[in-house]
């Protein structure tokens, strides 16, 4: 086991190498560099400040050693300064990240309370009119995209209705019942589209779960239905279901971009959203760098997990 | 097998002396195409998600015979009108006909998934063939690169790539190549995966040593005889992906990262219908169900397809 997790862990730093490069060739893919951006407004361009400022940012030396230089000082947390608001980036993004989260948790949280229910009970009562909803509204809800459903719950909760706040956003610690009050909206577009996922998948593993042979022994020696589908199957049916959970997690950190400018939730999406808007390159860099390392972190993570609850899993 | 299918068999095998290779050949595509069609008719979901398939189909094609206006003529005379017998849809804020529009942004949208998925295929299969096939050294590294690619989170790659092509000033047909290529390059890696893992377990089959025992060269074999194997998860994954990258185009240009204005396209529409939500509602419903619609008719086939061909899951 402790074999198996260094080797992931060795895993996964190739992943991130190649992701470092990916993010820098982009940077150096942009017509321009820095210097343009920084002598646009001087008019005509003087060679020898060019050549000064090409010296100061490192822009003389050969490209590789260039990547070595940036790679070197993001491991020491250095992402450069946006050139926008000429605040190191750093510091920009630690204060989006939590947003990001926060919405992301709750809106997992949020499907799974609404899917691992309708899934187990699409599943136990196959074929019947129960089963038919269940599978025809997770269909619809993965087919229905998620920016539609959330202009459609701002025009019936906040428009028509007026309960709900259209946007915002209050940190949770600081004050919760706000936080929670502006949270509703987005975490249940978050969460429907999820939810839909997860109905689906809870189904089929439970369908795989019945037609085992435990459960028939389970029931031959007459224990309670009940019991045989909550205490046995079930939770056998879980792990598939909490692997991809994570899964979907990480898919949500890097997908909330649409959602959060929707509801204008000040997270890490919106954050690279407007930086392209202004064209801040640092921020959009370091944005999906660290988005990145968070997806590969947290597929990590289910992957060890989905190896503790399942043992029986190859090393494959 | 069933009688009829037992039948159908014999009625190929049964050759008359006086039978012309051609008729013979022909004789054995309908019957091959009769068995297809028998099993799609089995499955109430692939037979529904087939007709709502050809019928999108149809439209996209049949586009500039039944679009009543032009898409992007502005009359601001009528502008925001409800539907009417000479505006099905009504107008939008430039007096545009949101009927034509929403027709030409399906063409639109539909072509730019099938080239993107078609794009992936091409990338993909060749890669997890061979990795699965050869394995060893360069399975091992074709696939870190897989995983790498994987790890990208998907909506953060569009971005950077678009930004990219922002920057380069790349518009229309081009600006279109870039989006079927970063969506190819992303649909890319779960083909491969894909393609690898069946392939390695087909790689171990008897008719492959077969093969290997008349003397058939490696590329040979890779492609004629393991390839035709592992084509049905292959489609089947491939239609799913066609509903998945209409959701992302869709997104995209809702961000207003898709094509510029005046081009009709189904997410820049909803964004601008947005600004009229609270006095016109309808003009914000069109394109959302338009959307609904390709999608589900793509993941309705491809479950349906999943059924009929993974005998696993027939019974469900």
């Amino acid at each position: 086991m402790l074999i198996y997790i260094i080797n992931r862990i060795l895993q996964i730093i190739p992943v991130i190498f190649i992701l470092s490069i990916l993010v820098f060739g982009f940077v150096h893919a942009l017509p321009g560099d820095v210097i343009d951006t920084l002598t646009a407004t001087d008019g005509e361009e003087d060679p020898e400040v060019r050549a000064a400022l090409e010296k100061e940012f490192g822009l003389d030396k050969p490209i590789y050693v260039q990547y070595f230089i940036w790679i070197g000082n993001v491991l020491q947390g250095d992402f450069g300064k946006s050139l926008v608001t000429r605040r190191p980036v750093n510091i920009e993004l630690l204060e989006r990240i939590p947003a990001t989260v926060y919405l992301a948790l709750v809106g997992i949280g949020l499907s799974i309370l609404i899917a691992v229910p309708l899934g187990t009970l699409a599943a136990v009562r196959r074929n019947t009119l129960t089963d038919y909803t269940a599978q025809i509204s997770s269909l619809a809800g993965i087919s229905i995209p998620e920016f539609w459903f959330a202009i459609l719950c701002i025009l019936l909760f906040a428009l028509h209705l007026g309960w709900l706040p259209s946007s915002g956003y209050a940190p949770f610690f600081s004050e919760p019942g706000k936080s929670i009050w502006y949270l509703i909206l987005p975490a249940l577009a978050v969460g429907f589209r999820q939810a839909a996922f997860t109905t689906r998948l809870t189904r089929s593993s439970m369908l795989d779960e019945l037609s085992k042979d435990y459960v028939d022994t389970a029931r031959s020696l007459g224990l309670s239905e009940r019991k045989v589908i909550y205490k046995y199957t079930l939770r056998n049916a879980m792990i598939p279901t909490i692997t991809i959970s994570g899964l979907q997690l990480a898919s949500l950190l890097g997908g909330t971009v649409v959602l959060e400018t929707i509801f204008s939730w000040p997270g890490i999406g919106l954050a690279i959203y407007s930086a392209i808007q202004l064209r801040d390159f640092p921020v959009i860099q370091a944005g999906v760098l660290v988005l990145g390392i968070m997806v590969v972190i947290i597929n990590l993570l289910v992957d060890i997990t989905y190896r503790v609850l399942n043992p029986r899993v190859g090393m494959g | 097998m069933s009688d009829q299918q037992l039948q159908s068999r014999q009625r190929v095998d049964t050759i008359s002396p006086d039978d012309t290779p051609f008729a013979i050949r022909m004789r054995r595509i309908q019957a091959v195409s009769r068995n297809a069609l028998d099993e799609l008719l089995k499955s109430k979901t692939a037979t529904i998600g087939a007709i709502m398939m050809i019928f999108l189909l149809s439209v996209c094609i049949l586009t500039p015979i039944l679009a009543t206006h032009s898409p992007i003529k502005t009359n601001y005379r009528i502008r925001l009108e409800p539907a009417s017998a000479e505006h099905y849809f009504g107008t939008d804020k430039f007096g545009r006909d949101i009927y034509s529009r929403v027709l030409w942004g399906g063409q639109r949208i539909v072509l730019i998934s099938l080239a993107a998925v078609t794009f992936g295929l091409i990338l993909g299969i060749p890669l997890g063939v061979f990795a699965g096939f050869f394995g060893g050294r360069f399975d091992a590294i074709s696939m870190r690169f897989v995983d790498g690619l994987i790890a990208f989170p998907g909506l953060l790659l569009y971005l950077l790539i678009i930004t990219v092509a922002r920057e380069w000033k790349l518009e229309g047909f081009w600006n279109d190549l870039i989006l079927v290529f970063a969506l190819g390059v992303n649909t890319m890696p779960e083909i491969a995966r894909l393609t690898r893992g069946t392939a390695m377990v087909e790689s171990k089959r008897e008719y492959v040593e077969a093969a290997h025992v008349v003397g058939e060269g490696s590329f040979y074999i890779a492609l004629r005889e393991i390839l035709p194997n592992i084509i049905s998860p292959l489609i089947v994954n491939a239609t799913v992906r066609l509903g998945f990258i209409i959701l992302i185009i869709a997104a995209l240009s809702f961000l207003g990262l898709g094509t510029p204005p005046p081009t009709p396209d189904w997410g820049s529409d909803l964004n601008v219908a947005r600004q009229h939500m609270e006095t016109n509602p309808m003009i914000a419903v069109y394109p959302g169900l338009a959307i609904c619609y390709s999608v589900l008719a793509f993941n309705l086939f491809g479950d349906g397809l999943r059924d009929i061909l993974d005998p696993r899951t027939q019974d469900r």
